[in-house]
């Protein structure tokens, strides 16, 4: 079993030691693992069954949840939830692609007309998805792509026309040099 | 029985499903909450040790149960969600000691695949929003606003669709979670996904990992600082973060449970289904983890849950074996386990099976159950009331009075035991030895029978006789002073304290008097108009040794006086009524509220609230405790006082939740007791009974007792058999051999006293033992065990091969006499008109009994009955027999003698799973379903149309929220022919949560009386965190949801006791009824169990 393991994992060879089989070694290591455990103070003295029953709660005070927090579910199909909020992303970048088109103080003044339009919040989510779309092409920080999936990393490389090969780290870090 | 059932809880959940620790009484305060099923218990943790603080009921099966801190609150809120979709959030609200509803809401949706792998709920560890996985394919999240409200909930769509576990990443910037899935290869895999609380998605998270080992089940979050996750395989335990991955390999082993132990989250306790207990340890610097450690500790129950409390002590909630308390030592002891055991909290479930049985003859029925499971498996005898158990014993005939006395007034320990007779006094005590002998104390008369005596203050004692009271000093036992009767009157009846004396002489007299250091004077004598029969000044004031008011039990007028003392002014009379006499009064105290007991010689018992300061008696309530005259007498048991009252069937008297309850003890006649607590028996009781004087402890004061007889297998069936009091169990064994683990079946035979396996049969490999019975057949004397059984063989789906042994006991050993051959599995055997009938399969069958040329017997089939899926439980009554099938609900079979045939004569039609059926009378049956339900059906034999009476109609409806497993005719405590209760015929069921429950078929008036009453009672008694009465015990299964018919609430109904006086008074007056009489109903009730 033991020597199994070892082979299994060679590697962690110290983790098969640690196996519970009851030699000397385990013991000891248990307590030095068991050294040092939490204690704010309580059940310090002799710790004593309470003789006696638990109370039995009868609740005979109202019960009802405070105005506004009996809770339901948004009844709104997943489905068609998600068109609405592409569609109100869509509208947002629209207004940003057709202002991409234009000059900077014209996109500036676009952006201005959209915030008069719509509540600012989805001025932001329109903008975050802009720079994600802008993303392949220019700054990439090193958080978002440690995000990424190694496909995108490599998809995005072959974009660059760079070699997809590597572990991530590797991967990200051509990403970097390239940006 | 009928159709208008009661249903009652009488032993409550015990199997632990969930717990937490956290702040949630109190911001100092630390608290366990332990979910039962559809209880949750508050703990608080004190520096001794545990201490209850709350039962709450809950209507609802908990599925989960998180304590969390929402922003700004000073204390954690209670989130629980129950199976049918509800959930609340509860906080503790300390000035009222009451819980309230924050929230709670609905969170089922009209489609969706109910989960395979159980609901999941869980809270992210910076309170932005509760997750919870219920449908296949959805997630769903219910947000917190920045004020820590919650708002409008939504699901995500989770692409995983076997999900087996999902857990919050700690320090993550968006809600994080990551998922536990299994693929449709059946390959494990752990995904994470960001919750994007604005576009109401997931976005891919930051680790993914595949191909886990294959029993990969649980997901350990780790906190801050070291952040990742753990995941828990069968095999391997792996830790993943962003940076770092570390697996270990560890023995094959299901983990079943964690526990954090550290708030950094760098050790783990790990319970596997064996029971073993583990640790696991996060090896790190600083922030970066360096491995993984597991060490084994030791053996606990099968865990279920596993919190730690503090300084190195956890709780274990288990569903298979009783919740434990333990230490973690430091220092394995000689058997290597570092687990010390602290305390163990009984847990009955699952119950399996059990059986009703009288094994002391005493007309109250016992259970027997089959609980827990593996290694965890026992049978546990459950009985109500409170056992003696005897030490020590002498044959003495003729007992009259019984007292112990101490050989000082500061001695903790009772030396001597006076015991009256009727012309003699003799006195035991103590030896060296520790053994009880005669002796002496000079000072008493010996040659009269003793009516009284007590150790006096000034080390003295005071011994009352017909003819005078004499004071003897306790250190040179010689008589000091002598108080002597008026000539021509003797004593009747004397009662003292430790410094007063009230004795009655004929003609009425009641004389007091005072105990002075050697001294005794007679204070105040008064004559009353008719004779005394009885007496008592036990101190219930402040003053233990000092009692200011007597209370006078009168023959004649049949009353009940108080008097104050020392001036014997009357205070209160109450007429008793009727023609009984009182035979004992007692004065006493439980839980702060003082008492007036008084007994009647009819068996009969009065009590009284008492004011101490005017003597006034209110509240009278009258309750029927045998049928012979009691005495009453007071003893401590765990330094709480109970009375224990002495007759035919003696009772122990004690108060929980400042309520009088009554438990009876099992013994059968009492003439005397009294607490004798010396060195050698401390806590004892000395007890007279016919002929004999016996010394016992008495077990812990609660309504049931439950004795524990460990297996170490799993006991599946049980039966009882009269005739060679024996049991007889079918059991199965787990064996670890090396790498394999296999299961053994067993029958086994056990005695019915010392519950030791007297004999054992082996089953085949594979072959389960089904069904046992005990019976006998036409034409035979004998008793058989007989036993079905089933070849579950890996290949099949369902057996296709069984068998049928029947046996005999010879010589307490099982002798296997016949055996049958059958084509499936023996899912129930029942003793039929002489026969054997059995449900094999599909198929009910019908055995004979023959004999054979040569003397043998075998069984033969006779007939059968073809038409059902899988008959799984049979019942029979006379010729009809009653089949609950596995998916098809209950059908009515006949069986006709002349055409030696088995025909249906009706069945339910609805698509009921069952999982357990009993006939109630020959026209009404329960079943109990797999979705917690109870209904029952009744024959159509009056119908117009062959079709109606074809069907079963279904008269009523319940949802119990439990599952039964078995329902047996039967009754948990004594039937009093005098009470009401005695009458109403009673149906014992047991669940997997260990629920032992009654069903009570009432008589049509009383039903209606009490469905008023509980319509009444809801809307004055709330459910907690807002959930609903009415649709908590509705029917409900996947087709269909209607209102509950034809069953009450019991343990709603019995709860009425619990409120207090005003909300008891609106009830009644809205009842229409005076409180008096709606507390007696009640109360009868409470009897029932």
């Amino acid at each position: 079993m033991k020597t199994e393991n070892c082979f299994a994992a060679p590697p962690l060879a110290e983790g098969a030691a640690a196996q519970p089989s009851g030699s000397d070694r385990t013991a000891m290591g248990a307590s030095k693992y068991l050294a040092g455990l939490p204690s704010r103070g309580l059940f310090s003295s002799a710790v004593l069954s309470n003789p006696g029953g638990i109370r039995v709660y009868v609740c005979d005070h109202e019960t009802a949840p405070p105005e506004g927090q009996v809770i339901k579910t948004n009844s709104t199909n997943i489905l068609i939830r998600a068109l609405q909020i592409n569609k109100q992303k869509s509208d947002a970048k629209d207004v940003i692609a057709k202002s991409a088109a234009d000059s900077n103080t014209v996109k500036r003044s676009a952006v201005r007309t959209s915030e008069r339009r719509s509540p600012p919040k989805k001025t932001k989510t329109s903008s975050a998805s802009t720079s994600h779309r802008g993303s392949s092409s220019s700054e990439l920080s090193e958080k978002k792509l440690q995000t990424m999936t190694v496909e995108r990393l490599r998809a995005l490389l072959k974009e660059r026309g760079l070699s997809p090969k590597g572990k991530k780290d590797e991967l990200i870090a051509r990403l970097k040099d390239e940006a | 029985m009928s159709v208008w059932n009661y249903v009652v809880t009488a032993h409550k959940p015990t199997n632990v499903t969930h717990s937490c620790v956290g702040n949630f009484t109190s911001p100092q305060e630390l608290n366990l909450i332990i979910a039962k099923c559809t209880r949750i218990e508050i703990h608080l943790l004190t520096p001794h040790g545990l201490q209850p603080m709350l039962d709450v009921p809950i209507y609802g099966r908990i599925a989960t149960l998180e304590l969390f801190r929402p922003h700004g609150e000073p204390q954690d809120f209670l989130f629980i969600a129950t199976e049918r979709y509800k959930f609340c959030v509860l906080q503790w609200d300390a000035e009222t000691s009451e819980l309230i509803t924050r929230a709670m809401g609905d969170v089922s949706d009209r489609i969706g695949r109910p989960t395979d792998n159980g609901q999941i709920g869980l809270i992210d560890p910076d309170c932005r929003l509760i997750g919870l996985h219920l449908y296949d394919g959805l997630f769903k999240v219910i947000p917190f606003d920045n004020k820590g409200q919650l708002k409008e909930a939504f699901n995500i769509r989770l692409e995983e669709l076997q999900v087996l576990d999902i857990k919050f990443l700690y320090g993550c910037l968006k809600p994080t979670i990551v998922v536990l899935y299994q693929d449709n290869k059946d390959a494990r895999h752990a995904k994470t996904y960001e919750i994007a609380l604005k576009d109401k998605d997931f976005v891919e998270g930051p680790l993914s990992h595949t191909n886990l080992d294959n029993g990969a089940g649980i997901l350990i979050p780790v906190p801050m600082p070291l952040g990742g996750v753990i995941i828990i395989g069968e095999e391997t335990i792996v830790y993943c973060s962003v940076t770092a991955f570390k697996a270990i390999p560890i023995r094959p082993s299901i983990t079943r449970a964690y526990g954090r132990v550290d708030a950094d989250g760098s050790r783990y306790l790990l319970g596997d289904n064996a029971g073993l207990l583990h640790l696991l340890v996060i090896t790190h610097e600083r922030e970066r983890v360096t491995g993984l450690k597991i060490e084994h500790l030791g053996e606990t129950s099968v865990a279920s849950t596993i919190s730690y409390l503090d300084n190195a002590v956890v709780y274990i909630g288990s569903s298979y074996g009783d919740s434990q308390l333990i230490k973690l030592n430091l220092q394995p002891d000689a058997k290597g386990s570092y687990v010390e055991v602290l305390e163990k909290y009984v847990n009955l479930g699952p119950i399996v099976d059990f059986c009703v049985v009288d094994l002391e003859r005493q007309g109250q029925g016992q259970v027997v159950t089959c609980s827990g499971a593996y290694k965890d498996g026992s049978l546990r005898i459950v009985r109500n009331g409170i056992g003696i158990n005897e030490q020590a014993s002498v044959e003495l005939q003729g007992i009259k009075g019984l007292w112990s006395l101490r050989s000082s007034t500061n001695d903790p320990y009772d030396t001597f035991l006076v015991v009256s007779f009727i012309n003699e006094t003799r006195v035991l005590a103590m030896n060296m030895d520790d053994e009880l002998e005669e002796s002496e104390i000079e000072g008493f008369c010996a040659e009269a029978q003793t009516l009284f005596c007590q150790n006096a203050i000034h080390d003295q004692l005071v011994q009352v006789t017909a003819n005078s009271v004499r004071l003897v000093s306790s250190t040179t036992r010689e008589l000091l002073h002598e108080w002597n009767a008026p000539l021509g009157y003797s004593v009747n009846v004397a009662t003292a304290s430790a410094s007063q004396v009230l004795l009655a002489t004929g003609g009425g007299h009641l004389v007091y008097l005072e105990i002075g250091n050697g001294k005794l004077a007679e204070v105040k004598h008064v004559q009353l108009d008719y004779e005394i029969s009885c007496l008592d000044i036990n101190p219930s004031g402040e003053n233990p040794n000092y009692s200011t008011l007597a209370a006078v039990g009168m023959w004649t007028d049949i009353s009940v006086r108080i008097f104050s003392l020392p001036s014997l002014e009357l205070l209160a009379k109450e007429n008793l009524g009727g023609e009984i006499i009182p035979r004992s009064v007692l004065l006493c105290t439980f839980e702060g509220v003082s008492y007036l007991l008084c007994t009647l010689g009819d068996g009969h018992l009065l009590n009284f609230l008492l004011n101490l300061s005017t003597g006034e008696l209110s509240n009278r309530k009258k309750v029927s405790l045998g049928t012979q005259p009691i005495m009453l007498r007071t003893f401590s048991s765990k330094d709480t006082t109970h009375v224990f009252a002495a007759s035919d069937r003696p009772t122990v008297i004690y108060s929980s939740n400042k309520k009088l309850l009554y438990s009876n003890v099992n013994l059968k006649e009492v003439s005397h007791m009294c607490p004798f607590n010396s060195a050698a028996f401390p806590d004892s009781l000395a007890i007279a009974k016919e002929g004999e004087l016996s010394i016992g402890t008495i077990d812990d004061i609660q309504k049931l007792h439950i004795r524990t007889i460990p297996l170490g297998e799993h006991a599946r069936r049980i039966c009882h058999q009269e005739q060679s009091r024996t049991f007889a169990i079918c059991s199965l064994k787990n064996c670890q051999t090396s790498n394999e683990e296999t299961e053994m079946h067993f029958v086994r035979l056990l005695d019915d006293q010392t519950f030791e396996f007297i004999s054992t049969y082996p089953l085949d490999a594979y072959e389960y033992g089904c069904s046992i019975i005990s019976c006998s057949y036409s034409d035979d004397n004998n008793a058989y065990y007989c036993v079905g059984t089933a070849y579950v063989l890996p290949e099949e789906n369902e057996p296709s091969k069984g068998r049928i042994l029947v046996f005999v006991v010879e010589d307490g050993k099982l002798q296997l006499i016949a055996e049958k051959e059958t084509k499936g599995a023996v899912y129930s055997l029942n003793a039929f008109n002489g026969k054997l009938l059995a449900a094999i399969n599909q198929k009910i069958q019908l055995y004979k009994w023959m004999l054979r040329e040569d003397g043998s017997r075998e069984l033969q089939a006779e007939c059968g009955h073809h038409g059902h899926i899988l008959a799984l439980y049979v019942q029979t009554r006379g010729d009809f027999i009653v089949v609950g099938d596995l998916m098809k609900s209950i059908s009515l079979l006949l069986y006709k003698h002349e055409e030696g045939a088995i025909e249906e004569l009706a069945r339910d039609y609805n698509a009921n799973w069952m999982s357990a059926v009993e006939i109630l009378d020959d026209d009404v049956f329960l079943g109990a379903e797999n979705n917690y339900n109870l209904f029952t059906v009744r024959k159509n034999s009056d119908a117009a149309t062959d079709e109606e009476r074809g069907r079963l109609e279904v008269v009523g409806e319940y949802h119990l929220g439990e599952f039964v497993n078995r329902f047996r005719h039967g009754s948990l405590v004594m039937r009093l022919p005098d009470s009401e209760a005695g009458h109403i015929p009673t149906v014992i069921f047991g669940t997997i949560n260990g629920v032992i429950g009654v069903v009570a078929s009432l008589p049509h008036d009383q039903y209606v009386f009490l469905e008023k009453l509980q319509a009444n009672l809801v809307k004055v008694i709330k459910g907690v965190g807002g959930l609903s009465h009415e649709q908590w015990r509705s029917f409900n299964n996947e087709k269909k949801t209607v209102d509950s018919r034809n069953f009450l609430d019991g343990d709603l109904i019995e709860s009425f006791l619990d409120l207090s006086r005003s909300r008891m008074d609106e009830i009644a007056s809205s009842m229409g009824v005076t409180l008096d009489e709606l507390c007696k109903r009640v109360e009868e009730l409470t009897r029932l169990h």
